[in-house]
C-alpha cells in the first residue's frame, strides 16, 4: 500500500514541479537599467541590464559578457557614474555593494540585488579583483 | 666519525628547509596569480529566470544624444517573433523643428559626427517623425543590415542638421 501511494504520487509531484517551473518562466521582468561594459586594462565587454522581476525582486544580468580570468573576482555596484579611473573608486571611500563572486569571466549570468537597493544611488557596475584592488571592466548604467 | 656525520646531517636537514620553503613561496605565489587563469577561461550560461517567449525581442539599444538641440529618451529595435524589425523610442523628447525625419544611418559616416548630412548620405529613412515627446513605432523595411545601420538619427530635412543622434547596440 505504502509502495502503491509512492508510485502514484512520484509523477503529480513531478508534473506539477515542472508546471509550477513553466509558469515561472512565464513570469514578465521589466527592464530598469542597462549599459554596456568597458574595460582599459583588462578586456571587459557586454551587456549589463537590471530587472525587475514580477515578484518585485531586482535582478542583475550580464549577457554576451566576456572578461579576463583572475583570482578572487567579485560583482559589484558602485554610487558613482562609472568606474573609469581607478582613482575614482578604487582609492576613495566611494559606497559599494557586493552583489558575490563572478560566476565565470565568460557568458550569461545572474546576480540577485539586495532589496531597496537604490539604484539612483549605485549606478554602475564593477568587474572588480578582489586582491589586486583592480577594476577589471565597468558599466555604467542607464535608464532603459 | 661523529664530527662527519654531523655536517652532513645538518646540511640534508637544511636542504629540506629550504626546499619546503620554496614550495611554500611558489604555492603562495601561485595562489595570489593564479597564472593558470591566464590560458582557461570559467564559461556560464545562466538562462534568464523568467521568460520573453511570444513577446518582441530587444535586439539593439541606446540613448539619445543631442546634437544640433536637446534631445533625450532610448531608441530600441526590437524583432518580433514574426520576424518583423521596428523601431522603438521611449522617455523620448526632441525640440520642435519641421520637416523632421527619422533615419538609420552608419556610425562611420563622417558627416554623421560634424552634425550636417549633406549630400549623398549613406542612410534609411524611417518617414517623418511622428512626435516629439512621445513613445512611438517605427517598422523597419525588410532585411535591412543591422550591423551597418545602427545610428538613429533624428535629422531636419529643412536645415539639413542632424537634431539628435542615438548609436544603438547589441542587447
Amino acid at each position: 500500500m505504502f509502495r502503491r501511494i509512492r508510485t502514484g504520487t512520484a509523477p503529480v509531484m513531478l508534473l506539477s514541479l515542472m508546471l509550477f517551473g513553466q509558469a515561472r518562466a512565464q513570469e514578465k521582468a521589466e527592464v530598469l537599467f542597462t549599459g554596456t561594459f568597458h574595460g582599459k586594462l583588462h578586456n571587459t565587454s557586454g551587456r549589463a541590464t537590471i530587472y525587475k522581476e514580477a515578484s518585485g525582486d531586482l535582478l542583475l544580468r550580464l549577457t554576451n559578457f566576456k572578461t579576463s580570468n583572475g583570482p578572487d573576482v567579485h560583482v559589484l555596484l558602485i554610487a558613482a557614474k562609472d568606474a573609469d579611473d581607478d582613482a575614482n573608486f578604487l582609492k576613495s571611500s566611494t559606497e559599494r555593494i557586493e552583489l558575490g563572486v563572478l560566476k565565470g569571466n565568460e557568458g550569461d549570468q545572474n546576480y540577485a540585488l539586495p532589496s531597496g537597493t537604490d539604484l539612483k544611488k549605485f549606478q554602475t557596475v564593477s568587474i572588480y579583483c578582489e586582491r589586486f584592488n583592480a577594476n577589471f571592466g565597468s558599466a555604467p548604467l542607464e535608464k532603459f | 666519525m661523529q664530527t662527519s656525520a654531523r655536517p652532513h646531517l645538518r646540511s640534508s636537514k637544511g636542504r629540506w628547509i629550504l626546499v619546503s620553503f620554496g614550495l611554500f613561496v611558489l604555492a603562495a605565489l601561485w595562489w595570489a596569480f593564479r597564472p593558470e587563469k591566464l590560458w582557461t577561461s570559467r564559461k556560464v550560461r545562466e538562462s534568464a529566470p523568467f521568460g520573453s517567449s511570444g513577446d518582441p525581442q530587444l535586439i539593439l539599444t541606446g540613448r539619445f544624444e543631442s546634437k544640433a538641440l536637446q534631445t533625450n529618451g532610448r531608441a530600441s529595435i526590437y524583432k518580433e517573433p514574426g520576424g518583423r524589425e521596428y523601431l522603438h523610442l521611449n522617455d523620448f523628447g526632441t525640440g520642435s523643428v519641421p520637416d523632421v525625419h527619422i533615419l538609420l544611418a552608419r556610425s562611420d559616416e563622417p558627416k554623421m559626427t560634424r552634425g550636417g548630412l549633406q549630400g549623398d548620405v549613406d542612410h534609411i529613412d524611417l518617414g517623418p517623425l511622428k512626435d516629439d515627446q512621445s513613445d512611438q513605432r517605427y517598422d523597419l523595411p525588410a532585411a535591412i543590415d543591422l550591423g551597418k545601420y545602427h545610428v538613429a538619427v533624428i535629422y531636419s530635412e529643412q536645415s539639413h542638421a542632424v537634431v539628435g543622434s542615438a548609436q544603438l547596440e547589441a542587447f
